[in-house]
């Protein structure tokens, strides 16, 4: 029986790079495959190529799908193959209903008309393919963002697919929405659908998928049965060496404390109920501070708040390096010696058709003036020293920002973060969807700053990241402090314990009085 | 390392230029002629002038809809102060340019304090000046020059630098382009950016050259450099500094490309788009005295429309509507297209029905051109 995906030799160049070498890799019927790889290591090249988003004729080599030779000159015939793609942004219009957007473009009809019985009769049967209970009628911006991903599936289902695509799926999910995603999927399996699983996350790899495949620079390096490799070996192959230690955290002594949050309350607009409660904590000079939490936590909103970018405060003081930080904004966040680098790097971090160097000094760039204008000179000079120093991987500094991967526009965002000189850095999930290398020099560069004595606030949902880099660890839940933990006492257990709001322990160094 | 850089795309707006004026040569024998040149020259001045300051508000994602109808407002205050009051047009120039700043300051505090789309705000402004400017003048029409003797006000648009001075002055830009240019380059090549080869960036210089001096000589032919255009230089300069060596600049590009990390990033966002709007008010006065004087009244329909001419040159200027995107270069470029159609067409004695269907259709045909060339 032939496989029902097979590439062979496909070799894909842009002006300038070869994006994929000679990279073949097959799909069995009911299976589910993950591809491995670092940022650029052309998965997304490879998923692009199959959906017909790069027409045939633009690479070399050829693919099959169930025997029969594909050449795609579009999605559309990729779609009428049987192949349908998820991408880590989801592409469903907010304010249509689920059913709506379900048929987006293909709507029953009666005559002219759409048949909105149908179509509301059919969406709750697509919906009951992937087991989510909401009312066709819903609008798809009440829904979470794990909802909305099962949408999106549900209307790739509703389209005769027999091949699954799907790209960093879980890259924004919580656990539980991630176990519900795992558990769909092996369902899937099971009905004959195979998938193509794209993820950085290797837990996750590992409990779903049948085979692994890693593309490192363009080439496939391996393909394992997933039950016979390790975790160790997948990543030896993603970066081409032994990473023996995967959170090199060398702790500094904690100098003195350098932000100071005193019962803080709160709210996102003024007569709104409060979305953070009480919550108090302090970093000191050369202390990484850990941030934990569920989804909705207000692990953001407290760093977005303490940067001036969001929220009504209630109550509560914080203190930067001594002084009162009042009613900050960004700019005057900024002067205090605070910086932050955001979740969601498109939507806060970067103008992303403008170039590395734009990006790179658009923090600092009332600072690097001689007189009323800016002292270019000096501006690259500036900006040439953060490129390197990071080891951005571009052509050089009037690179756009946009054609950058994932990791590498990472990396930029922290550049011009670092570039205003700040004492205290707020790092929001500073290793989401990017790949391992550029992890560790994520974590290489946390251990630099704590070294010259600045303070490092880090928010992350991976919990062993968040044990494994910090020193400290305060996990949130629900807006309030749900415990404070060393790095000694800090396990899985009491974490998620916390987490959840059962920790019941309250802040151990006892400045804390609870009413 | 060098590259040549150039596409079909840079040469879209000059292939569209020598066709709107090859036409109009063919057709009307007197629209090459040095004193049509000379006119549209002026026009250009005026319609450029009003487009650099519309790019200002559009870069950072703005639009402003009410600089027509304040560019009647302005001239019509300092022409009644100079011809009603006996105001020294100088004097009269001060209170209409202060008001000018002060009302685009408000609406500039209006659009992101209140967080009304500049749309609205200036929808309102557009029809609100146009009321005021009528009140002002009476609905009457009021001379820039009392006795029609020549004042300052009126030497706005019929003053010319004296042939001499005006090859002495396109020189002087000149040598200053070609140092700033060969300094430039070699400055981006220390650096290790790629720059144009060395045979490109001469033919630009050699172009820029030929222009400037076919342009003296024609204008020369009939009395000079007219003040508009030293005018608009000036503000061009001024324009292409703020938008490109200062922060201030970078603000408004970082805003239009993407306002919340611009916001994150520190950026003053509330600041500098009414900054923005604030020195497009400046520019609007300018323009408002230069477009009434050009008239020689203020009458009722000074200024009608205008705003649309400064948007459509943005737009044909390669100047993005979301904004992050325009050039000074383009803007003015596109400011010449729609100079000159119209003035082709008023010579030709077009219909003025026919006028408003042509100058929409080019703009449409230029917009579908560059986003057309855009893709490939």
């Amino acid at each position: 029986m032939p496989a029902l995906l097979e590439a062979r030799a496909i070799t894909k160049r842009f002006p300038g790079v070869t994006a994929l070498r000679d990279v073949s890799f097959d799909l069995q019927a009911g299976e589910i495959h993950a591809l491995c790889g670092e940022n650029g290591a052309g998965k997304s090249t490879l998923i692009k190529l199959l959906s017909g988003l790069h027409a045939h004729g633009s690479y070399e080599g050829s693919f099959s799908i169930a025997g029969r030779t594909a050449e795609f000159s579009s999605i559309a015939d990729a779609r009428l193959a049987g192949l349908a793609v998820i991408y880590q942004e989801l592409a469903l219009v907010p304010g249509l209903t689920v059913a709506e957007n379900l048929f987006l473009g293909c709507e029953p009809r009666r005559g002219l008309l759409i048949d909105w019985e149908k179509l509301y009769t059919d969406a709750r049967a697509a919906l009951a393919k992937v087991g989510l209970d909401v009312p066709a009628d819903t609008l798809v911006a009440e829904l979470g963002i794990g909802q909305q991903q099962l949408v999106e599936i549900a209307k790739a289902l509703s389209k005769e697919t027999r091949i699954l695509i799907l790209d960093e799926p879980t890259a924004a999910l919580a656990e539980r929405e991630v176990d519900i995603l795992l558990a769909l999927l092996r369902d899937l399996r099971a009905q004959g659908i195979a998938c193509i699983y794209i993820s950085h996350k290797l837990d996750e790899v590992f409990a779903i998928s049948d085979r692994i495949t890693v593309l490192r620079d363009g080439s496939t390096i391996s393909t394992y049965r997933a039950a016979a490799t390790s975790k160790h070996a997948i990543i030896r192959d993603m970066v081409g060496r032994e990473i023996k230690d995967l959170f090199p955290r060398v702790a500094s002594a904690p100098g003195e404390i350098l932000l100071r949050v005193d019962h803080l309350s709160v709210s996102p607009a003024s007569g709104a109920p409060a979305r953070l409660r009480d919550v108090s904590f302090e970093v000191r000079a050369g202390e990484v501070l850990g941030i934990g939490g569920l989804m909705g936590a207000g692990r953001t909103e407290l760093l977005m708040h303490l940067f001036g970018a969001w929220g009504h405060r209630l109550s509560g003081d914080v203190q930067l390096c001594g002084r009162d930080l009042r009613s900050p904004t960004p700019v005057t966040a900024l002067a205090g010696g605070l910086a932050l680098v955001s979740e969601d790097r498109k939507r806060y971090g970067l103008v992303l058709d403008r170039d590395i160097g734009f990006n790179l000094s658009l923090s600092s760039i009332t600072r690097l003036r001689r007189g009323l204008l800016v002292d270019e000179e000096n501006e690259v000079r500036t900006n040439q020293k953060f490129f390197s120093s990071l080891r951005v991987k571009a052509p050089s500094l009037e690179t756009a920002v946009g054609t950058l991967s994932g990791g590498n526009q990472q990396k930029v965002v922290i550049g011009k973060a670092l570039m205003t000189g700040p004492s205290v850095v707020f790092l929001d999930e500073p290793t989401r969807g990017i790949d391992v290398g550029a992890k560790l020099e994520v974590y290489e560069l946390i251990n630099r700053l704590t070294a010259e004595g600045k303070a490092v606030v880090l928010v992350s949902s991976e919990l062993p990241e968040l044990m494994g880099m910090s020193d400290r660890i305060v996990m949130l839940h629900d807006g309030e402090v749900g415990g404070t933990f060393t790095k000694a006492e800090a396990t899985q257990e009491v974490l998620i314990a916390a987490a959840m709001g059962s920790g019941s322990r309250d802040d151990r160094d006892g400045r804390d009085e609870k009413p | 390392m060098t590259q040549s850089r150039l596409s079909l795309r840079d040469f879209s707006l000059l292939v569209t230029l020598i066709i709107i004026w090859g036409f109009f040569a063919v057709t009307s024998p007197q629209y090459l002629s040095a004193r049509n040149l000379s006119a549209l020259s002026v026009e250009l001045a005026i319609t450029a002038t009003l487009a650099l300051g519309m790019l200002l508000v559009i870069l950072p994602g703005h639009i402003d809809l009410s600089v027509g109808s304040g560019v009647g407002l302005i001239g019509g205050i300092a022409a009644v102060l100079v011809f009603n009051h006996d105001w020294p047009a100088i004097l009269a120039f001060l209170p209409a340019i202060a008001v000018a700043l002060l009302v685009w300051y408000a609406q500039g505090t209006l659009i992101v304090r209140q967080r009304i789309p500049a749309f609205i705000i200036t929808l309102g402004g557009l029809l609100v000046f146009k009321g005021v400017f009528w009140l002002v003048i009476n609905t009457h029409t009021v001379p820039v020059a009392p006795g029609g003797r020549p004042n300052l006000y009126s030497l706005l648009t019929t003053y010319y630098l004296p042939p001499l001075a005006s090859y002495a002055l396109v020189a002087i830009v000149f040598a200053a382009l070609a140092v700033v240019a060969v300094r430039a380059r070699r400055r981006r090549a220390q650096m290790g950016f790629a720059v144009d080869d060395a045979e490109l960036a001469f033919m630009k210089l050699f172009l820029t050259a030929q222009g400037l001096i076919l342009f003296v000589l024609t204008v020369n032919q009939f009395r000079g450099i007219p003040l508009p255009v030293v005018i608009l230089g000036t503000v061009a300069l001024a324009i292409q500094v703020i938008t490109r060596h200062t922060p201030f600049g970078r603000h408004l590009y970082a805003i239009g490309g993407n306002e919340e990390a611009a916001f994150v990033s520190g950026v003053p966002v509330q600041k500098v788009v009414i900054g923005a709007f604030t020195l497009l008010g400046g520019i609007v006065a300018i323009t408002g005295l230069m477009q009434t004087a050009y008239g020689g009244a203020a009458t009722t329909t000074v200024g009608d429309q205008m705003e649309l001419d400064a948007i459509a040159a943005c737009v044909i200027g390669g100047t993005s509507l979301r904004g992050g995107r325009g050039t000074v270069l383009g803007v003015i470029f596109g400011a010449l297209i729609m100079a000159s159609l119209l003035n082709g067409m008023t010579l030709l004695a077009v219909a003025p029905e026919l006028k408003f269907i042509v100058r929409g259709v080019v703009l449409t045909l230029a917009v579908w051109m560059d986003v057309k060339l855009a893709k490939r």
